[in-house]
């Protein structure tokens, strides 16, 4: 018996096809999750979005109503409350994400240049993620905790004001959250220190060879290896603001779920149209950071190529040089 | 005369060198004052709510309003804690809350771990799309799915008979079936750490295994699990603390029905009278006004649990998210 089992093992046959079977016993009870409480909910809840949905005695009734007045869609534009609040989400997210994304690539280089101590600041940087919840961010933000800055009375602040009162609302909403926005860098922070132990040093040292200084080394370097991070920071940021007390958007689905006038079917456009302008954010956030990038080819001249050539032998003496001279 | 020239050339050349290197000392030392105080300016703005919030509770209604108290209130006292506990129904509701989290961690636990092993281990038909989809569905906004889900649970809890209190939509029974077929709170980040760090068990071990005799399920239990107990506490921990914060599914699936700390601190306002109207206040005597410091008082109560949590496991939790190994891919 156990020589038999040896032996297939040994062989491996038929390995791929027990594998399946086998690892597919293992993703069982999530796979049934996903198209029950997933896939389901998805697309019954887009479907939702063309009717009329009515509780009766007898259960939900259906009405086909898109060809009236636009339908739900219809009565979601002509809603006082959704469109505006959507605006405002987006010109959260627009002005939250990048600023998130700045901060945390600042913090985790600083981090990242061996300063004492940093486990301290890891630690503090990362805290708000454990107790961040829509209660608690609710009253700081209500009693005014999360405001530090009187941005208000500042001069630029008035001409910014002056010039577009629009761009003065954003900038305020950001300032005047501005440690809620600060605690939303803890995860971001930690996964750029990540990225950024990646890099090989000798890309450092090469660099420094070549006469580039700290700032060049930040831009040419740092930059552009840590840029699919910073495309993973930003999907996560947008859909952690998503979840966020600050997000009406949410409260409106929630109110809507629960009254009988506008019914389920308003509340699933409502998280229809919603849904739809999170994954445009996310193609956006896409289109900025997440493309691959493209390996430039350097055509040098041949003066710039014995230039190059010369520069090395000449540093190559060097080496000897100081080896001898050691 | 050459070797007195000689000489005051590797002199000078000695200053020289000696004044570049203390100039990069000087601007080192320059750079590394700047970085802290940049460093301790944010980590105050990082912290200036909590210590807001840590002030305002102890805080008397007259020292909210007295211009002369900033930071330090005039007397302390811990009566805003015994209010506030009165209010979140203090001892049920921390009960509550840790067996709940503790409940769905164990779920969310015990699902990605077995999805992470299969994505890790096995070579399967659909694998790749498989994996994608799980990342995906991270970003799926929750209120798309929320709303059919609640139908689906309401439809449902009608149909087997369980809609009196503290059943159905009056428990988290719903959430718990959630978390039980891998649909929790940020399941997906849960799979991805088990993911990554399942694929670093040197595959020597289940060929091992395997010639011993060894079936799947053995081979999971005694090579993974056994190995990977420190991941599994980052996980159980994560999810621990997630659910705990989680209020928007909890609040449309659970509702009114049971204490919880997160919901009771969202409906304090409301809370406040019902609970308070027996009660007389220690200090002033007579009936107590809802007041700001109450409200701190009950956010820090709420938040204690949790700050333990992290200073016991401040380690796990940081190494949790490197190991998520989502920065490169």
């Amino acid at each position: 018996m156990g020589k038999n089992k040896t032996l297939r093992a040994l062989t491996g046959e038929s390995r791929i096809e027990n594998q399946n079977k086998i690892a597919y016993l293992f993703i069982a009870p999530w796979l049934i999750g996903f198209f029950t409480f997933v896939i389901y909910p998805f697309f019954k809840t887009i479907y939702n979005t063309f009717f009329e949905i009515k509780l009766e005695s007898i259960g939900y009734t259906y009405l086909y109503n898109l060809i009236d007045k636009g339908g739900n869609y219809g009565t979601a534009f002509r809603n006082l409350y959704f469109f505006p609040q959507l605006f405002d989400f987006i010109v959260m997210e627009f002005t939250y994400v990048p600023t998130i994304i700045i901060v945390a690539f600042i913090l985790a280089v600083l981090l990242n240049t061996g300063v004492k101590g940093q486990g301290i600041f890891r630690v503090i940087f990362f805290f708000p993620v454990i107790i961040m919840s829509g209660p608690i961010t609710g009253i700081l933000y209500w009693n005014g905790a999360g405001s530090l800055l009187t941005y208000a009375d500042n001069i630029i602040f008035k001409m910014i004001l002056s010039y577009s009162p629009q761009l003065a609302e954003a900038l305020s909403g950001l300032f005047g959250n501005f440690t809620m926005v600060l605690w939303f860098t803890g995860i971001p922070v930690i996964l750029f220190i990540n990225a950024l132990q990646k890099i090989n040093v000798n890309l450092y040292e090469a660099a420094k060879i070549d006469g580039a200084n700290g700032w060049q080394i930040l831009w040419k370097i740092k930059v552009p290896i840590v840029k699919p991070t910073a495309f993973v920071c930003a999907v996560f940021t947008i859909v952690q603001l998503g979840t966020y007390t600050g997000n009406p958007v949410f409260g409106l689905i929630k109110d809507a779920v629960y009254t009988t006038g506008a019914g389920i079917g308003l509340a699933s456009t409502f998280a229809a149209i919603y849904t739809v302008s999170v994954f445009l954010l996310v193609g956006i956030a896409w289109f900025l950071l997440g493309r691959p990038e493209k390996i430039k080819k350097v055509e040098l001249s041949s003066i710039q190529r014995i230039n190059m050539e010369d520069l090395a032998r000449r540093r190559a003496e060097q080496k000897k040089g100081t080896v001898t001279a050691q | 005369m050459n070797a007195l020239l000689q000489n005051a050339r590797t002199r000078y050349d000695r200053a020289k060198t000696y004044v570049k290197g203390h100039k990069a000392k000087v601007t080192h030392v320059v750079t590394q004052i700047a970085i802290y105080i940049f460093l301790i300016t944010i980590s105050y703005v990082f912290l200036y709510p909590i210590f807001r919030m840590i002030s305002i509770s102890f805080m008397s209604a007259s020292d909210l309003v007295n211009p002369e108290v900033d930071w330090l209130p005039s007397k302390l006292t811990f009566a805003n804690f015994r209010i506030a506990w009165t209010v979140l129904k203090g001892e049920v509701s921390l009960l509550n809350s840790i067996k709940f989290s503790g409940l769905m961690a164990l779920f969310q636990t015990i699902v990605s771990a077995l999805t992470g092993f299969a994505f890790a281990r096995y070579e399967f038909r659909g694998k790749k799309l498989l994996y994608t989809i799980i990342l995906l569905s991270f970003i799926i906004p929750v209120p798309i799915l929320l709303i059919t889900q609640y139908n689906m649970f309401n439809e449902f809890y009608q149909l087997i008979g369980r809609t009196s209190q503290g059943q159905g939509l009056n428990s988290y029974d719903s959430q718990m079936l959630m978390a039980f077929f891998g649909q929790g709170v940020n399941s997906a980040i849960l799979i991805m750490i088990f993911v990554n760090f399942f694929k670093l068990i040197p595959n020597d071990l289940y060929e091992a295994g395997k010639i011993d005799g060894a079936n799947p399920i053995q081979l999971f239990w005694h090579i993974t699990i056994k190995l990977s107990l420190s991941t599994i506490v980052v996980v159980f921990l994560f999810s621990f603390v997630w659910n705990w914060n989680e209020d928007y599914v909890t609040g449309l699936l659970v509702g009114d029905g049971i204490e919880l700390f997160t919901n009771q601190l969202g409906k304090f306002d409301s809370l406040f009278s019902t609970r308070t109207s027996t009660m007389t206040h220690p200090d002033a005597g007579g009936e107590i006004q809802l007041v700001e410091s109450f409200k701190m008082a009950a956010t820090v109560i709420s938040v204690i649990p949790l700050l333990l949590l992290y200073f016991v496991g401040q380690k796990s939790f940081v190494q949790g998210i490197e190991k998520t190994g989502i920065t490169g891919e």
